[in-house]
């Protein structure tokens, strides 16, 4: 950087003629957007002309009081943090180990199983949500799968009421068996259920056994699918393989980019002196990789609070909002309906939030436990 | 010599430039999707103008869906808004509306021009900003059963009229795997749209949702609770499948065609579905099907409900001209020109044609399939219609019904909690106005 007396002379010209167009592509760019970001967060702009049109002002810290009051944010950020939680304690040392057994070729063709894990990162993010998206559906191949057991088990069931009955032998007992082996929500379906159901079945006289057997199977064998994704508490599981299925890869790359610059001869010479492999990854690639460590759960961490796509075209934060995180929060707010933007910034600004100090977290951690990386 | 030459050449750019028509150039928001029946026929619609109005260039961008709404509210934040565009009359476009972004078409296009369109359509009342920012293009039935009546027949049904006639059926015909109704939800808006807001008709009629506007109700009142206990029963009953909450809006017109369920319950722009894509020949129901085998029904009558046969409708869809165009101008008759082109008789037949809507325009003529001919009938035999909750409410309030009728669906909220939650909605986005 030139002495600041000389700024003013042709020297200086000459800086701020090339640091300029840049510098203001920057504020253009990038400043800009952030100004007007926490601007907008604190105004009661309501849509319409921004400038020259209607006239908005200073509303305060209303939008923030109602994110932080909204349960649907706190689900949100909930959401996040198993995702930042999965990300920081399941891809990285996933990706940590398989990154050490490839590097130390404790597999079999270790280049096929780096390109295996890598693969899904390559794969447009659009392109793996819907595919997971049709895998986890109702009429998906993992739904097929419960619902063809669940229906032998039911069927079987029944084969065995109608054997111990002779056959068609249709009764008041043997319709309230099965209506036992229903469940009590197929009870709602019907009216009168005893009577009703003797009165379908008997319907199927003269017909085979099979066919009865078959529709009954229809009719009572629960399906599988929705029961498992209404549950707050689960829906996000399938989410969550999938970014650990995906992103997996991109952390083992990133260690093992790494461990490949560390000194063969000190591996060696931990093994010569009666180092197992656990402990040469504890005390030898582990402390040398601290650094990568910390940046790789700075990624992790920034990546998850800003993820996005995936989980839009996986669920698109349904059902009813359950799988629903911080971005989807912030575009819903800013996109759909009737737009409020003031809300949408301020949730965008409380992510930023919320990433800092998750960052300088990391960064503590580090400077308590983490080792020098060479 | 030269100079006389050059003075000739002057004189006659000037007396060209002087005679020649003023070229205008019209930028258009155009709301189509591309894999769309009728697609290609507003492909040929845009192309039949700019052919017939030379003096005009149309710049033309096409969206769909949420990308349509997204870049229009972002052209209004920056005030670049498009001289002519598509827009709804609610609070799907509530920006536009109520920053008055469109010119009022009441004055632009004249009484003589409108008096061709329903009264409905031309009704400032029907508009959220109270006044003409756009011309419906329809008026919109949002509940109907597209009922497939051989399927009920040859399982020995008749067309239901009542709750208890669809509840009888569930046994029988979820034997054979076939579902009662179908109702896709996953998209959230479907079951508010397309049967809650005619279950809150009938069970609470419009006069509650005014006396909750009015602040002398509140949705935790019986009515709006026995409403969404209806929507609750379906599912219990088993009328409705939980797994339709996890079906996507487009693909369930496939699966009703190939016999899945024997009622599919949607708005009445879902016949131009079913009928034949002219680019491919194929349709997911033939004519001759759509005529003898499937009918168009309003939901059957419901126990306590006091407005009996009110089908929900709302004021359609329809084309805007950007309020920042100078009045007078030359732009102002282009757009003008387009707008009264666009609501023409004969484009208006080729909508018709392709099943996109029944126009407002009174006596627009088409030859259309069986399916589509039923609408205007439908139209005819449920004269009584009520409020669409998503025309009424702001969003705030609305999706939060939208997800509380999923939750209902998923069977992990009750109606007196979505009622509950409605409420808390409704009194926080009175409170943030």
């Amino acid at each position: 950087m030139p002495n600041r007396n000389r700024l003013h002379g042709e020297e200086g010209r000459a800086y701020w003629s090339m640091v300029l167009p840049a510098f203001s592509i920057y504020l253009l760019v990038m400043a800009f957007p952030i100004v007007l970001s926490i601007v907008l967060s604190v105004s009661n702009y309501s849509g319409g002309k921004m400038f020259g049109g209607e006239p908005w002002g200073f509303a305060g810290l209303k939008s923030y009081a109602r994110v932080f009051s909204d349960p649907l944010f706190w689900n949100a950020l909930k959401n996040n943090f198993y995702i930042v939680l999965l990300s920081v304690f399941g891809q990285l040392p996933l990706g940590f180990i398989f990154a050490y057994i490839i590097y130390r070729r404790l597999v079999k063709w270790p280049g096929f199983w780096q390109g295996v894990l890598y693969v899904p990162n390559i794969i447009s993010v659009i392109v793996v949500g819907l595919l997971w998206q049709t895998i986890f559906s109702p009429n998906g191949p993992i739904a097929e799968v419960m619902n063809n057991l669940a229906r032998a088990g039911f069927q079987s069931k029944l084969e065995a009421l109608f054997a111990s009955a002779g056959g068609f032998n249709v009764d008041d007992g043997l319709v309230s068996r099965i209506l036992d082996m229903a469940g009590p929500a197929a009870l709602d379906w019907f009216s009168d259920p005893v009577p009703e159901l003797k009165d379908l079945i008997l319907s199927y006289e003269g017909a085979p056994l099979s066919e009865l057997i078959g529709d009954l199977c229809n009719l009572f064998v629960p399906r599988w699918s929705p029961e498992f994704l209404s549950k707050p508490n689960i829906a996000m599981l399938p989410v969550l393989f999938v970014i650990l299925w995906m992103y997996t890869g991109m952390y083992l790359i990133l260690f093992l980019a790494n461990m490949q610059k560390i000194d063969a001869q000190v591996i060696e010479a931990a093994r010569i002196d009666g180092a197992s492999e656990g402990q040469v990854m504890r005390y030898v690639i582990l402390p040398a990789l601290s650094g990568t460590i910390v940046n790789s759960a700075i990624l992790a961490i920034s990546g998850s609070l800003s993820s996005f796509s995936l989980i839009f075209a996986m669920t698109g934060g349904g059902p009813s909002r359950v799988t629903e995180i911080l971005s989807i929060y912030m575009y819903n707010n800013a996109f759909l309906g009737r737009p409020n933007l003031p809300l949408a910034n301020a949730i965008s600004l409380v992510m930023v939030v919320i990433s800092f100090m998750l960052i300088g977290l990391t960064k503590l951690a580090e400077k308590r436990y983490g080792g020098k990386e060479e | 010599m030269k100079r006389m030459i050059a003075a000739i050449l002057l004189i006659a750019v000037a007396a060209v430039g002087g005679f020649a028509q003023e070229k205008v150039t019209l930028t258009v928001m155009n709301y189509q999707q591309a894999d769309q029946a009728g697609y290609p026929e507003d492909v040929k619609i845009w192309q039949d103008f700019q052919a017939a109005n030379p003096d005009i260039t149309l710049n033309i961008e096409v969206l769909f869906n949420d990308p349509y709404h997204q870049k229009l509210q972002a052209y209004a934040a920056a005030g670049t808004m498009p001289d002519v565009f598509y827009v709804w009359p609610g609070a799907r476009s509530a920006v536009i509306h109520e920053k008055k972004l469109a010119k009022d078409l009441n004055q632009l296009l004249g009484s003589a021009y409108l008096k061709d369109f329903s009264a409905s359509a031309t009704n400032p009342a029907n508009q959220l900003g109270g006044y003409m920012a756009m011309l419906p293009q329809s008026f919109t039935y949002t509940s109907v059963m597209y009922v497939n009546t051989k399927l009920l027949a040859d399982n020995g049904f008749k067309p239901p009229k009542t709750y208890a006639d669809l509840k009888k059926m569930v046994p029988k015909l979820k034997a054979k795997g076939i579902a009662v109704a179908m109702l896709p939800n996953k998209d959230a808006w479907p079951m508010q749209s397309c049967l809650f807001s005619t279950v809150v008709g009938r069970m609470a009629g419009d006069e509650f949702l005014d006396a909750v506007l009015a602040g002398k109700a509140k949705f935790t009142d019986k009515p709006f609770v026995a409403a969404l206990e209806v929507i609750q029963n379906l599912y219990k009953d088993g009328i409705l499948s939980r797994e339709d909450v996890q079906i996507g809006y487009g693909e369930a017109a496939g699966m009703f065609a190939s016999g899945k369920a024997a009622i599919y319950i949607d708005g009445d722009w879902r016949a131009g579905a079913y009928i034949t894509d002219k680019a491919s020949g194929k349709a997911l129901i033939s004519p001759a099907a759509q005529d003898k085998d499937f009918a168009l029904m309003p939901f059957p009558s419901i126990p306590g409900e006091k407005n009996r046969g009110v089908v929900s409708a709302v004021a359609g869809t329809g084309w805007a001209v950007s309020a920042s165009i100078p009045a007078g101008s030359a732009k102002e008759k282009a757009a003008t020109r387009l707008i009264q082109y666009l609501y023409s008789n004969d484009v208006q037949a080729i909508r018709f044609n392709t099943g996109a809507y029944v126009p407002t325009r009174k006596g627009v003529k088409a030859d259309v399939e069986p399916l589509v001919a039923k609408v205007p009938v439908f139209y005819a035999e449920n004269p009584k219609t009520c409020y669409v909750i998503d025309g009424v409410l702001d969003p705030a309030v609305y999706n939060v019904i939208n997800d509380g009728l999923i939750a209902i669906g998923l069977g992990t909220k009750t109606a007196a909690q979505v009622a509950a939650e409605t409420q808390a909605a409704y009194e926080s986005w009175l409170a943030s106005k």
